[in-house]
């Protein structure tokens, strides 16, 4: 049987009502889930699966990852309208959906993310339906010294952030930090701990997010006596040929980079999100209006996180390993079911794989489709004076950040980064070096001390790997273009004046 | 209020809380228990091998027992929360902590300040296997792999989940017995152990034959070292340590546990019903689909803290050598 045979087969199992009705269901929930902070797609798959277990495994399949995708969309409405970001995934879209809505182009904003979403979830999933074997064997050639250099490459981009280097520096360095306290994954020392239990597992991505960006902005509007909402109606418009054409490059290189960064085994969608937003930012023209309300500072992260999302199934279906901490849930209700992912599963179970990829396929047009009437929903809240709706805000990040680990310990953790936020953005602090360091940082700390562990300490294992050599050296060529270009300017705009006053 | 009223008012809850304990505790002999609901604290995040084994296990004994459970995840700290909060709490047997080898291999590596004699074992009811897995395009047999490593000392590379790890004790204690000079790189999840171990990047792992079993049989990686007393009946191929002369038998095992204080009439009653769902065909059904049924799982409170004791004195000695 052809591959598209087995996908045609596919779907006309998904087609079959009952399982359009699972599929609607999943896309709704995963919604909802999707757009409150703190609440992820890891946890509501872990709430359903229970439920699955009395259903046939093809529903129960098409049901956890049709949740799983459309959760990594929805994180992205909270994070224009209020910058709370839903998901871990949908931080990045914050940077510039949130400036377009205070802009009132909310809807402009929306409609950027629902598309990239969409075009990111259907290259990602042809990805998957097409090149799964292909791919599982690039993301077996990565090891640490890749991983690290991958790491690097999305680290340099503070370089090219524009105008405050030093201050871009101090917050890798502030990020990087907060992501080494904890217990060392490598020696388990304890590393800035004080003895306290709950640091000991570190500080997780959830509080800090929800903290610097929520917590900061609610208390941001509240004393600033900013309770008008700056916008009405929201008309959200998803085909935009004006647009379209503007972001039609970044969507491409997103959506591709997005993939690729989804199937490496132990990084997710967060990683690829940020490392396409670095990317845009470097290979834009206009490199300085990121971060105030660019179209394709939307667009990369939001294309890049949803085919990252579907990358990371390729090597829970080709391998049995799964990319991500959704897909590791995923691969334990595999194992409750009875069946058995790994090297042969695409053979063994190869019905069922090709009704999930049928299913993951429509939920993208789902997304397109529901996503409207959805976002209304949510836009009509803008209506709610803030006085209202801050502190349901508030009140949404401390139960989602309390449920990722039942940890009130996280909730304060949560109001203090909030805090902290607060007062970084008076002095126009830049956030996004904070997140870079905080998710790259860790990757880059450990995978270096591994790759030195496989090699016994012998440094060129980065150079002698090609993927990893490849990397360095793309690193380091951009690295001297962002720090040479502004002073080769500078050097060209001296010498015109000389010439102009002699 | 001032601080020193505060003292006064909480050392007063305080005192008023212990003797509702006593009395409590005093008045039940365990004659009604469960005298309210139960809660599991599962020392491992949502989705794992500890919490599947907790949410099957839930249904079951609620059944036994006539009382509704909930489950919370502690996964923070390897679970050491989940331990603390279950010696700090009531010794009601009212809050059962669900907790796997790593309870043990912590408490070893300094990162978890739960002891033993905080905690009162009350069944062990999973033992899984504990193997040496390598890329079998690397090596063919145990004797190969051996040869290698002995004609290159230091360059063989073991793969693992963690560094206080059931799999790192296992690595420890083999290292120890064979006098081998082989190294361990602790990876944040098994699955990137799996992927290195399949791309050639390193030699092999430490790891239970249920969660490889389909690399096993798609020929993709190969056991070749059983930690075990006799060969396995479905891979009598394989060799055992105790065949090569070294008592390592260990593997992951996961249990229950409760408050030290509990009346052991209670403990007792809560092994009991745990074992009436040990023995139930529900049970060892999921047994079979998880690959859980090489070896028996069942040991009782007493044996089980004898077992436990042993390998908390192993691998502290075994840390402290490194």
């Amino acid at each position: 049987m052809t591959m598209l045979d087995s996908f045609l087969n596919g779907l006309a199992v998904v087609l079959q009502p009952m399982n359009l009705l699972i599929l609607t269901s999943a896309v709704f929930i995963g919604f909802i889930g999707g757009a409150l902070p703190g609440i992820s797609g890891v946890i509501l798959v872990v709430i359903l699966l229970p439920v699955t277990y009395g259903m046939d495994p093809t529903a129960a399949f098409m049901l956890l990852t049709a949740i799983y995708g459309s959760t990594v969309f929805s994180g992205l409405i909270t994070a224009i309208l209020y910058r709370a970001p839903g998901t871990p995934e949908a931080v990045m879209t914050s940077f510039d959906g949130y400036p377009m809505t205070q802009q009132g182009q909310a809807g402009k904003a929306l409609g950027i993310g629902v598309l990239s979403s969409a075009i990111g979830g259907l290259v990602g999933t042809i990805a998957l339906i097409v090149f799964t074997p292909l791919l599982a064997s690039v993301a077996l050639r990565f090891s640490s010294p890749e991983y690290f250099a991958l790491a690097i490459l999305g680290l340099t981009v503070v370089a090219s952030l524009g105008g405050k280097l030093i201050l871009g520096l101090i917050g890798a360095a502030l990020g990087l930090f907060i992501a080494t306290i904890g217990i060392d994954p490598l020696t388990g020392t304890s590393r800035y701990t004080f003895g306290n239990l709950n640091l000991a597992e570190g500080v997780g991505l959830i509080p800090v997010i929800v903290g610097l960006f929520a917590i900061s902005e609610v208390m941001k509007r509240t004393l600033g006596g900013d309770a008008h909402q700056p916008l009405t109606k929201v008309k959200v418009k998803i085909f935009d040929s004006a647009i379209m054409r503007k972001i039609g490059v970044t969507l491409s290189r997103s959506s591709i980079l997005g993939v690729v960064i989804g199937i490496l085994p132990g990084i997710g969608a967060s990683t690829a999100a940020m490392v396409s937003y670095s990317e845009a930012v470097r290979w834009s023209k206009h490199p300085e209006a990121f971060g105030k309300g660019a179209p394709e500072g939307i667009a990369a992260p939001e294309a890049a996180n949803n085919a990252a999302a579907m990358g990371a199934l390729v090597p829970l279906f080709a391998l049995g390993i799964p990319g991500s901490g959704t897909t590791a849930i995923i691969l334990g209700a595999f194992i409750m079911h009875g069946l058995q992912p790994g090297p042969t599963f695409m053979v063994t179970s190869s019905e069922l794989i090709y009704a999930v990829f049928a299913g993951l396929f429509i939920v993208n047009f789902m997304i397109l489709l529901f996503s409207k009437p959805f976002i209304a929903l949510f836009t009509r809240l803008l209506n709610i004076p803030y006085s209202a709706l801050g502190p349901i805000i508030i009140m949404c990040c401390i139960v989602g950040t309390y449920s990722v680990r039942n940890s009130m310990f996280d909730v304060w953790l949560m109001l203090g980064f909030g805090v902290l936020g607060f007062l970084l953005e008076k002095i126009r602090f830049p956030l996004v070096a904070i997140i870079l360091g905080l998710v790259l940082g860790p990757i880059a700390e450990s995978e270096l001390r591994r790759s030195l562990a496989m090699s016994q300490g012998d440094l060129s294992i980065f150079l002698s790997r090609p993927i990893s050599a490849t990397l360095i050296y793309i690193s380091c060529l951009l690295l001297v273009i962002a720090i040479a270009a502004p002073l080769i300017r500078k050097y060209k705009q001296r010498s015109k004046c000389r010439e102009t006053f002699s | 209020m001032s601080s020193k009223y505060k003292i006064a008012a909480m050392s007063s809850i305080g005192a008023l809380a212990m003797m509702g304990a006593a009395l409590v505790s005093a008045g039940e002999n365990g004659a009604n228990y469960p005298s309210d609901d139960i809660q599991f604290l599962v020392a491992a995040g949502a989705g794992g091998g500890t919490d599947n084994f907790a949410r099957t296990v839930k249904p079951m004994l609620e059944e036994q027992l006539g009382t509704s459970i909930t489950i919370i995840n502690l996964p923070s700290a390897s679970g050491a929360l989940a331990h603390q909060r279950t010696a700090n709490g009531e010794p009601d047997g009212h809050t059962l902590d669900f907790a796997s080898s790593t309870l043990v291999t912590s408490l070893a590596a300094g990162q978890n300040p739960t002891g033993l004699d905080q905690l009162t074992p009350v069944a062990r009811m999973q033992s899984d296997v504990m193997t040496l897995i390598v890329n079998p395009e690397k090596y063919e047999d145990f004797d190969d792999f051996m040869t290698y490593a002995k004609d290159n000392p230091g360059k063989v590379i073991i793969g693992g989940t963690h560094a206080a790890s059931p799999d790192k004790m296992a690595f420890l204690s083999f290292r120890d017995a064979s006098g081998l000079d082989i190294n361990f790189i602790p990876y944040d999840e098994e699955g990137s152990v799996s992927a290195n171990i399949l791309g050639g990047n390193i030699d092999g792992m430490f790891g239970e034959i249920s969660s490889t079993l389909s690399y096993i049989e798609s020929g993709k990686m190969k056991p070749i070292l059983v930690f075990a007393e006799e060969r396995l009946e479905n891979f009598p191929e394989i060799p055992t340590t105790v065949e090569h002369g070294w008592d390592l038998t260990d593997g992951n095992e996961r249990g229950v546990f409760v408050h030290a204080g509990t009346p052991p009439k209670v403990v007792s009653q809560i092994e009991q019903a745990l074992k009436a769902v040990y023995d139930s065909d529900d049970y060892q059904t999921y047994e079979e689909k998880v690959n859980l049924h090489y070896r028996e799982g069942w040991m009782g409170s007493d044996e089980y803290r004898q077992k436990l004791e042993k390998n908390l004195e192993l691998y502290s000695r075994l840390i402290e050598n490194t």
